[in-house]
């Protein structure tokens, strides 16, 4: 039995695997804590593996059953208390663990109304966080690669901590192409850029309204109860008042930081 | 017949700046008001008529347009909504 406890935002995960096969992925993706780091975990994982088939399709059925919460894919099964406090997470291979871990801590975050998860990279420029989302394909790697040496925070999920007074951005362990940094600081967000690529740059301030709904989709979550549903909502407008949103058209090369900063 | 109408029970709204969105929790559906709309939004969390409304609107923005404008604006809004299943008939 691996025993991993790992730090995720503010949150210590007590991870246990029943096998050492995905041993390797856990150590690259997520800081060790060691003994003295480690008080009460907030949340125990148990991972087993042999669920299953390859990845299908990103569709997660949801059902809340006798104070346990099921999230289901065909790669996966997520078996999480209604409390957030243990889950076991049956998975097939290292993509579904991936997968399956972002689900958990989405809804995780989202259970204890601290902030969400949403699909972005994002880096670090003069100590403030700028973020750039879109979905598949809309540029999140590119543009992530291109604003090196610059510290990238995430190029795939950004975890992204909400308050009335403040919204502040943690290094996400949740990555697509870039190794993570392991940071345990947080940076304040200072923008969101919906990314397009164009052949040349602008960026064009949009409005809360329409900034709230164009996040609403970049967002991961799979939803299980209504109420969670308007907790998202709130988080979200209380992020697009206190962060300004932009559409950002940018050609690929890294000129489009002289807009941002 | 004063037909009254009341906001679904599983509607979230927000307010951002003079627009208001609308979250269906159950639908999963967004409809985005303007002012004068989220204006009638937030009225409608009380069984309101049309007259109530088209009343309402017109004091508050003392509408220089004609009342028949201001009544049909209005029940096109209520048909909408009632389409978009955010609205009920109040019993």
């Amino acid at each position: 039995m691996l025993n991993f406890p790992t730090k995720i935002g503010d949150f210590i995960f007590e991870i246990q695997c029943t096998t050492n096969v995905f041993k390797e992925f856990l150590c690259t993706h997520f800081i060790t804590l060691t003994k003295a780091q480690v008080q009460k975990p907030d949340i125990t994982i148990v991972i087993k593996n042999n669920y299953g088939v390859p990845f299908v399709n990103y569709d997660v059925s949801t059902k809340s059953v006798d104070c346990k919460i099921f999230y289901k894919r065909a790669d996966y099964l997520i078996e999480v208390n209604n409390l957030f406090q243990h889950a076991v997470i049956s998975v097939h291979n290292e993509l579904a663990l991936k997968h399956a871990l972002m689900n958990l801590f989405s809804a995780f975050l989202v259970h204890h109304n601290w902030g969400l998860l949403i699909h972005s990279s994002c880096a670090v420029e003069l100590r403030v966080a700028h973020l750039f989302a879109g979905q598949s394909g809309a540029g999140k790697s590119t543009i992530a690669r291109l604003s090196e040496p610059r510290k990238l925070l995430s190029d795939e999920a950004s975890i992204i901590k909400i308050t009335e007074d403040a919204v502040i951005v943690y290094d996400s362990p949740f990555r697509s192409e870039l190794k993570p940094l392991h940071l345990q600081y947080a940076y304040p967000l200072k923008s969101i850029q919906f990314l397009n690529q164009a052949l040349q740059n602008e960026r064009v301030l949009i409005n809360k309204a329409d900034s709230l709904i164009q996040l609403i989709d970049k967002v991961f979550y799979w939803p299980y109860h209504s109420e969670e549903t308007a907790r998202i909502i709130q988080l979200l407008n209380l992020l697009v008042k206190q962060v300004p949103i932009y559409k950002l058209h940018f050609e690929k090369n890294n000129r489009f930081w002289e807009l941002i900063s | 017949m004063n037909v009254k109408y009341v906001q679904r029970d599983q509607c979230e709204a927000t307010q951002l700046e003079d627009e208001w969105v609308i979250l269906d929790t159950h639908l999963y559906t967004i409809t985005k008001l303007n002012e004068v709309g989220g204006f009638c939004w937030s009225l409608l969390t009380q069984p309101r008529s049309l007259d109530m409304l088209v009343q309402a609107v017109t004091d508050k923005y003392n509408a220089k347009s004609s009342i028949e404008t201001v009544q049909q604006d209005v029940e096109n809004f209520l048909s909408d909504l009632i389409s978009y299943g955010l609205l009920e008939h109040a019993s």
